[in-house]
């Protein structure tokens, strides 16, 4: 039976995220995708081209970092008076308020992981692409699927949309362009960290590499 | 394609989602070489993880999170007293939103991985698709509590006129590691520990020498 498998069998399985069924996995036309019987989750899906989407979109988000972190996000004014929320402005007045450990966490959570994670990905794709490296490519890998759980932008954008739902009325706003970049990045984000599991980069890393 | 149950000797790589043998103690994954420890590790890092971030829930309920100051002098804001605030102003959206967000998540957390946790401890053999399907669930949900803390940053950002500021809480502190270690201790939780007969027998042996 299954004890018997070699390792080299392995790899023709494939186990629910959602529910821990097991399958075997099949040959997928391009742009199809296997789901669970049981809890209709996406197993994987062949996607022939997804590289060359996501570094390209990878690229894209760094340049929405650098834009969404350079100009000022919301320009709020009270009685004539004007101030502007950039992200910077946002953490340091959180540490000269003496809340370290919020601000270091909001540091890490909106500003150091996803860029991490952007640029792992812009990396790692290139490294795949060109087939060279294949340990620094599994070492990327593994740190992305540690640094994705901690990527919050998606979040923080949410949060500022509420955090102006709360002020409206008492001062008026307006939009930066670091805003609308801000949503890009968080879309790109997004779509990089959520929308694949990371099993399917490593199934890419096995085919490029002749693991196995 | 067919599908099964997976047998209780095959587990997915928390990392890349390989389906490797377990063998017990010392499984290296065939594909990205990540040591998976033993689920008795697991077991005591996420009850460790769950007390620290429930004990740390109290402080951060307890003590505002906000503190609004305005010429007539200064209010405190806990966080249910926010969602009240913006239910009173008739923002009943963004209300639920954040009473969904930072009240019942995490509480929700709470429940699930504890009843997670016990639950490995008794032969309760059926439901484990649904106890698969609430760890998955938590694991989705949970960095959205992180919602409040961001508020807050953007809010006192934005907010610094002389007669009308809104500065970070006592209370914030407590909220961001209490979100923190919710989130890493449904990291910590191996998947495996729901696959119950497995637990009931290591931890017999493990009690024997007095382990358990």
């Amino acid at each position: 039976m299954m004890h018997q498998k070699t390792q080299d069998d392995l790899s023709k399985y494939v186990m629910c995220d959602r529910c821990n069924s097991l399958y075997r996995k099949v040959k997928l036309p391009a742009g199809k995708r296997a789901r669970c019987k049981k809890c209709g989750a996406i197993l994987y899906r062949y996607d022939p081209a997804y590289l060359d989407r996501a570094f390209a979109l990878a690229l894209s988000g760094i340049i929405f970092f650098v834009l969404a972190n350079l100009f000022p996000l919301i320009h709020v004014g009270l009685w004539g008076k004007e101030h502007t929320l950039t992200l910077f402005s946002a953490i340091s007045v959180l540490e000269e308020g003496g809340f370290y450990i919020v601000a270091i966490g909001v540091t890490l959570l909106v500003l150091v992981i996803p860029l991490l994670v952007i640029v792992d990905y812009a990396v790692l794709i290139l490294l795949l692409k060109l087939g060279k490296r294949p340990e620094m490519a599994r070492r990327l890998l593994v740190s992305l699927s540690h640094l994705i759980p901690w990527s919050m932008v998606d979040i923080f954008t949410v949060s500022v949309l509420i955090a102006l739902v709360k002020l409206s009325g008492k001062v008026t706003i307006h939009f930066g362009v670091a805003f609308w970049a801000l949503v890009i990045y968080a879309g790109i984000d997004l779509y990089l960290t959520r929308a694949r599991r990371i099993g399917t980069l490593w199934e890419i890393y096995e085919r490029r590499y002749h693991v196995q | 394609m067919s599908s099964e149950p997976a047998p209780s000797h095959l587990i997915r790589c928390p990392v890349c989602e390989a389906v490797n043998v377990d063998t017990g103690d010392n499984v290296r994954c065939r594909r990205c070489g990540t040591h998976i420890p033993h689920p008795r590790e697991s077991y005591y890092r996420t009850w460790a993880l769950l007390l620290t971030a429930m004990i740390l829930w109290i402080p951060a309920n307890l003590f505002p999170i906000l503190r609004i100051h305005t010429i007539m002098g200064y209010t405190d804001n806990t966080v249910v007293g926010g969602v009240i605030t913006l239910w009173d102003g008739g923002s009943y959206l963004i209300a639920l939103v954040i009473l969904i967000a930072s009240v019942l998540v995490p509480i929700l957390k709470f429940i699930v991985l504890l009843y997670l946790l016990i639950s490995s401890r008794f032969p309760v053999r059926h439901r484990r698709h649904v106890r698969h399907r609430l760890y998955t669930l938590i694991e989705i949900i949970g960095a959205w509590s992180m919602v409040d803390i961001f508020v807050v940053t953007a809010l006192s950002g934005m907010v610094t006129f002389d007669s009308f500021q809104i500065v970070a809480g006592t209370g914030a502190t407590a909220y961001v590691l209490m979100v923190f270690f919710t989130l890493a201790a449904a990291i910590a939780f191996d998947p495996r520990l729901i696959a119950q007969h497995y637990h009931t027998q290591k931890s017999k042996k493990a009690s024997s020498n007095g382990i358990g």
